[in-house]
């Protein structure tokens, strides 16, 4: 969890739901993404423009890589060989090799890129263009925008389902979900949901979205795409992800300082834990390996 | 936490900012702030809420020359237009009421950021009764005036927090004020 008011991380155990481990991050820490192989994690530092790069094992920071601009939203390429980040002031996402330490590719998005997901095959990358209201896609090995898509209005997370088949756009300012077709790239559905949604966590063929202005998380059915009910949380609920098996959503609440858990198919909350203050957790932040 | 001086010093000065930038709408920078204040007031709840219960009427806040205002006290439909004493005004939108929990939660939805250095601005004002006394809690979430990295000192996230914990403060230690001394 990317504590931005306290300016660190907080590693939860999810089998005790207890934190187990507190890092210095500085620089208003706000985005997360855990490798594939759960060895790293990386935070993105948008006032102190850097990534921490963090074993995730040794539970210990190893080194920062200097960022220009506003380093917010980040994605690991599936092979953990990339980690795109992008920059929310000057509209570039940047390509860095975490082992080196080097920006080995740029490309101009946007204005606004704020969410980044990668497809499951490593070869498309999603931007969400907040104030464009429309997602950049970028083609991984070119480093090229390739194309752009239009969703609600000020889209900030995005998500893409393990297939990769869908994605799924939080649109802060209309209060909805986009739901897009990776194979057409088109919008295909767009969902209603409460109140300024932040991310979707997709778990049990549903969908789970964290609704800032309403303390709840709307699920929604991904195959129907009708409601299927809302889970009171805490105040500012902002990240929100899955656990690999499906079977628990965790959620950030960012006043209230909590980390929650809500089983994914009771929708009953299970579980919380103590954060540092401000947690954000903007990403794939969860690292379990059940 | 709970305090008996008035601060009103600091909010007139964060309210009166000689502030460069445009302002931005919806932009924002990356760091939402967050601020709660709260006092104890010897008063049940029902006396104080009938004092800042009506979302038109903020006439208890001493910054405040005049609310105007349609929609009552109807979630999502009321707003209300704010003049302030030094003249910024602040358009706000009511999202949440419950008159039985003594709760209400607004936004705004327009203000220039030299009248208040924020964007995004959202808040919550709740009356928890305590016996015979209550505490008013007041809590914010906004962003900084400044939209982009390295803001001007009087667009940061200081000016920020010092203006709402300011105007929080000073309003909260009004509000005792008036209804501890019944006037």
């Amino acid at each position: 969890m990317t504590n931005q008011g306290s300016g660190d991380v907080t590693i939860v155990d999810l089998s005790t739901m207890s934190p187990v481990a507190t890092l210095a991050i500085g620089g208003k820490p706000a985005g997360v993404a855990v490798s594939a192989d759960g060895a790293r994690a990386y935070v993105t530092s948008p006032e102190g423009k850097y990534l921490t790069v963090i074993d995730a094992r040794g539970r210990r920071a190893l080194r920062r890589i200097a960022l220009e601009g506003g380093p917010l939203g980040l994605a690991v390429a599936p092979d953990g060989r990339r980690v795109f980040v992008a920059d929310m002031y000057d509209g570039r996402l940047f390509a860095v090799d975490p082992e080196t330490g080097a920006v080995v590719a740029t490309a101009h998005v946007g204005v606004t890129p704020s969410g980044v997901a990668v497809t499951p095959d490593g070869r498309l990358i999603l931007v969400s263009l907040r104030d464009a209201d429309r997602i950049a896609l970028v083609d991984a090995a070119s480093f090229e925008k390739i194309g752009e898509i239009e969703v609600g209005r000020h889209p900030f997370g995005v998500t893409i389902d393990a297939a990769g088949a869908r994605a799924y756009t939080a649109n802060v300012e209309s209060d909805d979900v986009s739901v897009i077709d990776l194979a057409t790239r088109a919008v295909v559905a767009t969902v209603k949901v409460g109140k300024r949604p932040y991310c979707v966590a997709l778990a049990q063929g549903r969908g789970f979205v964290t609704d800032q202005y309403a303390e709840a998380v709307s699920v929604f059915d991904l195959s129907t795409l009708a409601p299927v009910g809302e889970v009171k949380v805490g105040e500012y609920p902002e990240g929100i992800g899955a656990s690999r098996d499906g079977k628990t959503v965790y959620v950030a609440n960012w006043f209230t300082n909590e980390f929650w858990s809500i089983a994914a198919d009771s929708l009953q909350v299970v579980g919380k834990a103590k954060t540092g203050d401000g947690p954000r957790a903007f990403g794939a932040f969860i690292r379990a390996m059940n | 936490m709970s305090f008996v001086v008035a601060r009103r010093g600091i909010v007139l000065a964060a309210l009166s900012l000689a502030a460069l930038a445009p302002s931005t709408g919806f932009a924002h920078g990356p760091s939402r702030q967050k601020v709660t204040e709260t006092i104890e007031i010897a008063a049940p709840a029902e006396k104080i809420w009938a004092v800042i219960g009506n979302f038109q009427d903020l006439s208890w806040l001493p910054v405040v020359a005049k609310t105007e205002g349609t929609g009552d006290n109807e979630p999502n439909k009321a707003t209300r237009h704010i003049t302030l004493k030094n003249g910024g005004e602040i358009d706000e939108l009511l999202t949440k009421y419950d008159a039985k929990d003594f709760s209400q939660a607004y936004r705004i939805e327009k203000v220039d950021v030299k009248v208040l250095p924020v964007n995004n601005y959202s808040s919550t004002l709740t009356v928890k009764p305590q016996g015979d006394k209550s505490v008013v809690e007041w809590k914010g979430a906004f962003y900084r005036g400044y939209p982009n990295n390295d803001p001007p000192p009087e667009l940061s996230d200081e000016a920020a927090l010092k203006a709402i914990t300011g105007l929080y403060q000073s309003g909260l230690a009004a509000l005792k004020e008036k209804v501890e001394s019944g006037k």
